[in-house]
């Protein structure tokens, strides 16, 4: 598991994924493209168009509302000039006009001095300052990728580690065959959205490809369908595939809630060990199951716990009694 | 742990067939090998995780090894890599 660390992003790439999601519009062609923007934060410009560049937090997208361009067109051609000016010597990434408004042709001037791009949207300012500031957040946010599998299984996301060739992606396989939903095999990029929340997909060259030992690679969506496949899902389960090791203990009542770690994230782990006769596809639906009904408030382990200990307070002497008292002359 | 940096030189890079290769010969070992490309780390015995690298003429990779016959490892898979996977 490796971390993935994003310092910066280009205003091209910012471009490109922009355009057609948020109806980003260029005035510059590729003018400033190769300038990085380097945090998820936007600054409205007001204050430094109006001379006051202390503390202007440069390095961020600038954003030009209805105020900036108000304000700027109040003023006369020279001045309208010099202010942007006073804005294009700092090391800005880029600039974005809200409300399909189109850039002041000083703007256009200084854009080719400066080598900065200027960008249009549609939006209004608060629309665009939230789609914007949603998606820079999320191409800043800590990445890993990991080797193991990713399987939707009856809507809960159970990702599958263990050594190689140990069988991950052949339980992928036959869970898919079974109708659930493949996320990723090999690779699954890791993406923590939020304090106690990861988010998995896989890579875009291997999407939904898989490798299967002795046969090679098999596309899972073109043999199985679209509904075979989903792009992205909350890992919410860890399966660890273990050769099964005579001297490793493994739980045997399940109110020992084991968790591991990825990212900081605590989630719940199985070691699972690979024995002769032991369907895994079987017993990872049961996984998934099994942690439904716990979300929804019922712990099996826990009621067999209680069940027996309500058992040793009666304590009649006798250890079980049969399951029912009577078979009512029912012999079927 | 035995880590190397090693570059693809021949001029298809990284592609299909070397890929296999290189997977089929990290497997003969026990060690575990991981390859990582800029942001990237990924399991050096999974094909997908290889081709995934889409690692062109002149790309850089560090390689890890981590295991007993993690030198033996080391060297045959760095021979690989140098001799262009026996590409021009």
């Amino acid at each position: 598991m490796e971390l993935i660390n994003r310092d910066h992003i280009t205003v091209e790439f910012f471009f490109n994924r922009t355009k057609d999601k948020f109806k980003i519009t260029n005035f510059t062609g590729e003018r400033g493209f190769t300038r990085k923007i380097k945090e998820p934060n936007l600054h409205r410009p007001g204050l430094a168009l109006a001379g006051f560049v202390d503390l202007f937090s440069y390095s961020r997208i600038q954003i030009f509302g209805n105020t900036e361009i108000r304000y700027l067109q109040s003023l006369d051609s020279g001045k309208r000039r010099s202010a942007l000016e006073g804005l294009c010597r700092f090391d800005i990434p880029c600039m974005i006009i809200s409300n399909g408004i189109e850039p002041f042709p000083e703007m256009m001037e200084l854009s080719e001095i400066f080598d900065i791009a200027i960008f249009g949207s549609p939006d209004n300012t608060t629309r665009l300052n939230f789609f914007i500031s949603d998606f820079l957040n999320d191409q800043f946010l800590p990445q890993e990728s990991i080797h193991g599998s990713l399987i939707d299984v009856y809507g809960v996301g159970i990702l599958f580690t263990g050594q190689s060739s140990v069988g991950k992606s052949e339980v992928a396989l036959d869970l898919v065959e079974r109708g659930h939903r493949l996320v990723a095999d090999d690779v699954v990029i890791a993406t923590k959205k939020g304090e106690g929340l990861l988010m998995g997909t896989g890579t875009d060259i291997s999407k939904h490809f898989m490798e299967i030992r002795g046969l090679g690679l098999i596309n899972v969506e073109k043999i199985f369908g679209i509904r075979s496949i989903r792009y992205q899902k909350r890992i919410e389960v860890v399966v660890n595939l273990e050769i099964w090791d005579a001297n490793a203990e493994y739980t045997r009542t399940g109110l020992d809630d084991s968790t591991t770690t990825i990212m900081e994230v605590e989630l719940p782990y199985v070691r699972l060990p690979i024995v002769p006769g032991k369907n895994i596809t079987v017993i990872t639906e049961v996984i998934a199951l099994n942690y439904l009904l716990k979300h929804y408030g019922y712990d099996s382990a826990k009621v067999f716990q209680d069940r027996l200990a309500r058992k040793l307070k009666e304590a009649d002497g006798k250890s079980f009694s049969r399951g029912i008292d009577y078979f009512e002359h029912d012999f079927e | 742990m035995v880590k190397r940096k090693v570059k693809i030189v021949n001029r298809a890079g990284l592609h299909t067939r070397p890929a296999a290769m290189l997977v089929k010969i990290a497997s003969k070992y026990k060690s575990q090998f991981f390859i990582s490309k800029d942001d990237y780390r990924i399991n050096g015995k999974s094909i997908i995780g290889v081709m995934t690298l889409a690692a062109a003429q002149g790309t850089e990779l560090d390689l890890d090894f981590d295991g007993a016959d993690e030198h033996t490892m080391a060297d045959e898979i760095c021979v690989f890599f140098e001799r262009g996977f026996e590409e021009t």
